[in-house]
């Protein structure tokens, strides 16, 4: 049979779904189940940190009921991502390892960037729709249990991406805190919402026209999606029906809304909350259109199995989106734009001609690239120490598309250019890397310290580069007629690490341009 | 301008049960009919007696609990329940004289003409006779029997709901020897001459109630049971002297309100309410009538029951022994001829459901065309190694049904099977608690009902792994999935694999299954969070059609209409202009009178040899017709507390087929009676109109469709090798 099937499992905030699958590179995705069960994860691990057992209980039924769903589906393989509930709990390891044991599903915790890239991932596979939207300046807006996720698009690569607490679930658990009369609640939402997003735009947004909303939710995406607002297109609907409609719903009670929208009366607070917090963005990022594709995480998780699986044509440059965003980072901190593309370009030559040597991947010269581009963004900070400086950056700002892991390799790498290198053993004990991040990190710093070296005065002086290797050494032959005395000079330093790690000693020559 | 009127006035409905009461009477008018084969005017006898002790376990004991907890609320026609109550008791009462004045007067004289001789009165057996019944009571009857006199020692026994029973009044032969009693009579002289016992005794379900005596000069010759019992009485209380026998029966409240949200285990609150039936409220006493008045004194008494609710029958009491007495063998010419369901013209003999739904989505009509598709449809995705998994909705199944054992042996050939087992459902709960657990134990998942509702839809979708990913096939019906019903009930079905219907399907057993509802239907509608906005929907779409002078009709069949808010909008709908025509067999509160409707309604209600059963429901939508077919009325306990299905004839072929079905039956002149205004029904008026009979009209179309695939295969000049031998 020419496809696979696929269970894709999210432990929500407030929702336990899990989407049944058929993968084939002829047909692509499609969904032919979608079970849904209610289960409020984050309403204790937001405020308590621990899921009562109670929660762990009917968390662990519903698992073992999903296992048998799966199997009647003979399904080929599954993933179980838990979202913000999950990574909350103080003792998630424990939490897993007791799920697993009862229910013998092992769930991986996403970090936020990695959940958030999912769920863009489920959007951009909606093929031409994204890509006409994005075309235009668009903010996508993620809206969680615990947060939300506001990312920008310029010239249709994703550019920034900020999270920002709360989400609706954690907002309406702070209202309940709250005492207030009904017809309040818009503008307690207003102040409580309007004060972060206004600084996000402030430091984001600038001068970039915002024009489309893309909107992904569990709750105001589904009544757009099921054309209950008057909408031109399915999914779509103009920013000022939109309010219309949040009007409306202020007029009406919780039973109205539910009778009116066909939703279950347990959900019309948080929907009602979402609505809020969407008409906030709309006010201050201004937007003429929102559109609601209609897709979850579970879409984004069978995504990437068909990815991963090569089922499928990627239908947008991802990696692109992440490079785009990381020279927006630079941008941000005034890093030399000239710099940086030579550093760039040296960095992955060697990278390329190493290919037989390293061992590496793609994926870890998407790495290089990015530390590439970050290593300098410490200088805003300080001209001291800009290798510690530029990890912290790199650190706190989320790239979406990045894991928590990959990001701080990266952090690690813009560290160790400039810092002296720590070994392993030193390392080991303060740090949750694996020996292989570690040697990923170590090899990736070479390669971008030798490329550092190539340019130590920061006066773009090489023009080309090329390599090729003799016995037990590398040479890299610059074809420039600036005066290379410093670089030659200073090049051992770095050439010792790299000897240290690759086992070649590299060797720079000079080759004047002839005219 | 047109006057508006508010159509949800009282004045503009009619009371539930005396409609339901007209709708007896119509079956009764059956009975009644000198057209009709004698057996079959006995059938239909039987059946007004059936209908009848459920209307009075159900509706009038419900009546009776809203009386005695002071309900005042009014019903759709704006009565009270103790105004129902009464007008239900002259109805039933006028209803009762007529089934014996049809017994009696026409039946009988018309069994003994036509070679049937009903001993009414053990009294007129001749000696020879009187031998032969005294040998069967000793041998058959005698060891059964429990025979229980009631003094102070012996309380009142349980009388059993609907059990047929003999009251005598006994005295102790030795009068020197006293005993004391609870009851004690004086002859009216007040002198006392006899002490008088209560004595009682059961007529066995467990022994035939009709009892065939020898044949006498070619004339075959019955007398029931409970004469009898009856004639051996001194038998039974050796000690004592007979003064009189009469018997009598009773009727209880057995409307089944399960406090669901507090039952821990569904399972076990049923079976404790199945036994607590049999204590609950005596709402109906029925004494033969002559019944000695000491006698009926002490029952009245100790039944605590009122002079209203006693019926004083002139003749056997229960009638539903008619039915038995149809199965006498030998009176074949008295009866209609057997129909036999016909096999689906499109489907041949051993044909694979799944590869011929894949051609093309089927029709199924019971009882014309044959139900074994439906099971065979179960069976094959058992065996099928392609199949992952089953899932049904259950609520009536036949005693020994193929569907349940197919189902349980999908289980045990390891696919997933899933059954929802309505165990709600009325009367049946005890079959089905024992073939819920037989499901179970072969490894299916069996869900009890759902917490606050009956799950009253049916269907089925069997999921396949197949070459190009995975296909659902779903079975969706107006009937219950029983092959024994099948035979008698008019029931449309659809054997589908559209892709979103399948989705649909899924959804619908994910929310039976206790998940989430799904995020949206492609089409299905589903009672109760969706229906019922969607009939209204439906309905007021025709409206603003007629208003804006596009095609604008309605025609819908039904086993009853009595939802207010449906009626209300069929009146505005059709004061707008829509033509609407309404199939409706039984209860019908919509009344044709209502001012500001224009004639536009129209009622008619089959009554045949087969129960009508189908709900189709058909909208002309502007000239894009729409047919929906499904499993509920348009009644509240449908619409709002019930898990229903309703699901549109997508295929353009059975659409034709199914508007063709409601054509027959708006066309039908000998078994359609016309909702008159003033709230009676009558036949159709004739008058230079053709006889014709939709459900005859059906069998012989089916036939004719059969016969001629019959004769297409017989034409062929190839050999058609047979690939597989018959499983036997």
């Amino acid at each position: 049979m020419g496809y696979q099937t696929f269970a894709a499992i999210d432990i929500g905030s407030y929702e336990l779904s899990m989407k049944i699958f058929e993968i084939s590179s002829n047909n692509g995705i499609k969904e032919i189940d979608h079970i849904r069960h209610r289960i409020e994860l984050g309403t204790d691990s937001y405020f308590t940190g621990k899921l009562s057992n109670e929660r762990i209980d009917e968390l662990c039924r519903m698992l073992r009921e999903f296992t048998q769903i799966m199997k009647s589906y003979k399904v080929d393989a599954y993933k179980a991502y838990g979202t913000s509930a999950i990574r909350e709990t103080k003792n998630t390891l424990i939490l897993l390892d007791q799920i697993q044991t009862r229910t013998g599903i092992s769930i991986e915790v996403l970090g936020n960037s990695e959940q958030r890239f999912l769920d863009y991932k489920s959007v951009a596979s909606k093929g031409q729709d994204f890509q006409n939207i994005i075309e235009k300046g668009t903010a996508f807006i993620d809206i969680g249990g615990g947060s939300m996720q506001i990312s920008l698009f310029d010239k249709d690569s994703l550019v920034t991406t900020q999270n920002i607490k709360p989400g609706v679930l954690r907002l309406r658990e702070e209202m309940s805190r709250l005492s207030y009369r009904s017809y309040q609640l818009d503008e307690i939402v207003d102040e409580f919402v309007s004060d972060r997003l206004q600084s996000f735009k402030e430091m984001f947004v600038g001068n970039r026209g915002i024009e489309n909303i893309i909107l992904v939710d569990d709750y105001v995406s589904l009544i757009i999606q099921k054309g209950l607002i008057k909408t031109n297109k399915s999914g779509h609907i103009l920013v000022e029906e939109f309010l219309d409609f949040v009007d409306q719903m202020k007029q009406k009670k919780s039973q109205e809304i539910a009778h009116t929208l066909g939703v279950p009366e347990e959900n019309t607070s948080l929907l009602y909350l979402s609505a809020l917090m969407i008409k906030d963005m709309i006010k201050i990022l201004g937007a003429n259109m929102l559109w609601a594709p209609g897709v979850s995480l579970c879409d984004g998780m069978a995504y990437e199995y068909a990815e991963k699986k090569k089922l499928l044509v990627e239908s947008h440059n991802f990696e692109q989106d992440i490079l785009a965003c990381a020279r927006d980072i630079n941008k941000r901190y005034k890093s030399s734009e000239i710099r940086t593309k030579e550093r760039e370009q040296n960095a992955l030559t060697l990278f390329d001609a190493l290919k037989k040597i390293h061992g590496l991947t793609k994926r870890d010269r998407l790495l290089l690239q990015l530390a590439a581009i970050l290593c300098d963004c410490g200088r805003f900070i300080s001209l001291n120490n800009v290798g510690e400086n530029s990890y912290n950056i790199v650190l706190a700002t989320e790239m979406i598309g990045l894991s928590h892991l990959e990001r701080k390799i990266v952090a690690y790498i813009t560290k160790y250019v400039t810092e002296p290198f720590e070994y392993y053993e030193t390392l080991g004990k303060m740090t949750t890397l694996t020996r292989e991040s570690y040697l990923r990190i170590a090899k990736l710093t070479a390669i971008l310290r030798l490329a550092e070296g190539l340019d130590i005065s920061h006066r773009e002086k090489c023009e080309q580069i090329s390599i090729s290797f003799k016995e037990d050494s590398m040479i890299i032959t610059v074809e420039t007629n600036a005066d290379m005395t410093l670089e030659i000079g200073l090049f051992e330093r770095n050439a010792t690490f790299f000897e240290e790690v690759f086992n070649v000693k590299p060797v720079i020559k000079q080759k004047k341009k002839n005219f | 301008m047109a006057e508006t009127y508010d159509y949800s006035k009282p004045e503009y409905y009619y009371n539930r049960e005396l409609s339901w009461v007209a709708f007896d009477q119509r079956v009764l008018g059956e009975a009644k009919d000198k057209n009709i084969p004698l057996f079959e005017r006995l059938k239909f006898l039987s059946i007004t007696a059936s209908n009848l002790d459920e209307f009075f376990m159900v509706r009038v004991a419900s009546l009776k609990d809203m009386v005695n907890a002071g309900y005042e609320k009014k019903d759709i026609a704006g009565m009270t329940a103790k105004e129902q109550l009464d007008a239900v008791n002259v109805a039933t009462h006028q209803l009762v004289e007529e089934q014996y004045n049809t017994y009696n007067r026409s039946l009988l004289p018309l069994l003994a003409m036509n070679g049937l001789e009903v001993i009414e009165r053990h009294e007129d057996l001749s000696a020879e006779d009187a031998k032969f019944v005294d040998r069967y009571f000793q041998d058959n009857v005698y060891p059964v029997l429990t025979p229980m006199a009631v003094d102070s020692s012996r309380p009142f026994p349980l009388i059993r709901n609907k059990s047929l029973n003999l009251g005598a009044l006994v005295a102790k032969k030795d009068e020197e020897k006293r005993l004391i009693r609870r009851h004690l009579f004086q002859r009216k002289s007040g002198t006392v001459e006899k002490e008088l016992e209560l004595a009682m005794v059961q007529i066995p379900s467990v022994i035939p109630r009709i009892v065939q005596l020898p044949e006498k000069a070619g004339v075959k010759r019955v007398i029931l049971l409970e004469q009898i019992v009856e004639r051996n009485m001194d038998k039974l209380f050796l000690n004592y002297d007979i003064e009189c026998v009469f018997p009598f029966r009773i009727m209880r409240n057995a409307d089944l309100s399960i406090e669901e949200d507090d039952a821990a285990d569904l399972l076990k609150e049923i079976e404790k309410q199945l036994k607590m039936r049999q204590w609950g409220q005596v709402i109906r006493l029925e004494v033969e009538e002559g019944m000695d008045q000491r006698l009926m004194e002490i029952i009245e008494k100790e039944l605590m029951i009122e002079e209203q609710d006693i019926y004083y029958i002139p003749g056997p009491l229960d009638l539903t022994f008619l039915m038995k007495m149809y199965g006498l063998p030998g009176f074949e010419p008295l009866k209609t001829k057997p129909y036999t369901p016909q096999p689906v013209a499109e489907l041949a003999q051993d044909a694979n459901l799944f590869e011929e739904i894949r051609k093309h989505d089927i029709l199924l009509h019971h009882p014309y065309e044959t139900f074994a598709p439906v099971v065979d449809f179960i069976k094959q995705a058992a065996k099928d190694p392609d199949v992952l998994a089953i899932k049904q909705t259950l609520y009536r199944v036949s005693g020994n049904s193929p569907i349940i054992a197919a189902l349980a042996q999908a289980a045990e050939n390891g696919k997933q099977v899933s059954v929802l087992v309505e165990l709600k459902a009325r009367f049946d709960e005890e079959n089905n608690i024992i073939w819920a657990k037989k499901l179970e134990k072969a490894g299916c998942h069996v869900i009890y009902g759902l917490v606050g509702l009956k799950t009253h839809c049916k269907i089925t979708l069997v999921v396949r792994k197949e070459e190009h990913g995975i296909c659902r096939y779903v079975h969706l019906g107006t009937g219950n999935y029983n092959d024994q019903t099948a035979k008698l009930y008019t029931d449309l079905g659809v054997l589908t694999c559209n892709e979103a219907i399948g989705e649909d399907a899924t959804a619908v057993f994910n929310m039976l299954s206790g998940y989430s509802e799904p995020l949206g239907w492609n089409h299905l509608a589903l009672a109760p969070l969706w229906l019922k906005d969607k009939f209204l929907f439906l309905i007021n779409r025709e409206k603003d059609n007629a208003l804006a002078n596009r095609p604008a009709r309605i025609v819908a069949k039904m086993n009853s209409l009595c939802d207010p808010d449906v009626i209300k909008a069929l009146y505005e709908a059709a004061a707008a202009g829509v033509k609407i025509e309404l199939i409706v067999r039984g209860i019908c509160c919509l009344r044709t009178d209502v001012p500001g409707i224009h004639n536009n309604i129209s009622v008619r209600s089959i009554v045949g040899n087969f129960l009508e059963h189908a709900r189709i429901f058909y909208f002309e939508n502007a000239g894009k017709e729409e047919i929906y077919m499904g499993s509920a009325d348009w009644m509240p306990r449908n619409l709002e507390r019930r898990v229903e299905i309703l699901f549109p004839v997508l295929d353009e072929s059975l659409k034709k087929k199914v508007w063709h079905v409601l054509e027959v039956q708006l066309n039908d002149t000998q078994k359609a009676h016309i909702l008159k205004k003033d709230g009676t029904y009558e036949k159709v008026d004739r008058r230079g109109k053709p006889l014709y009979n939709a459900q005859e009209e059906f069998c012989r179309e089916y036939m004719q469709l059969a016969t001629a695939k019959v004769k297409e295969a017989k034409e062929q000049r190839t050999f058609i090798p047979e690939t597989h031998m018959d499983e036997t």
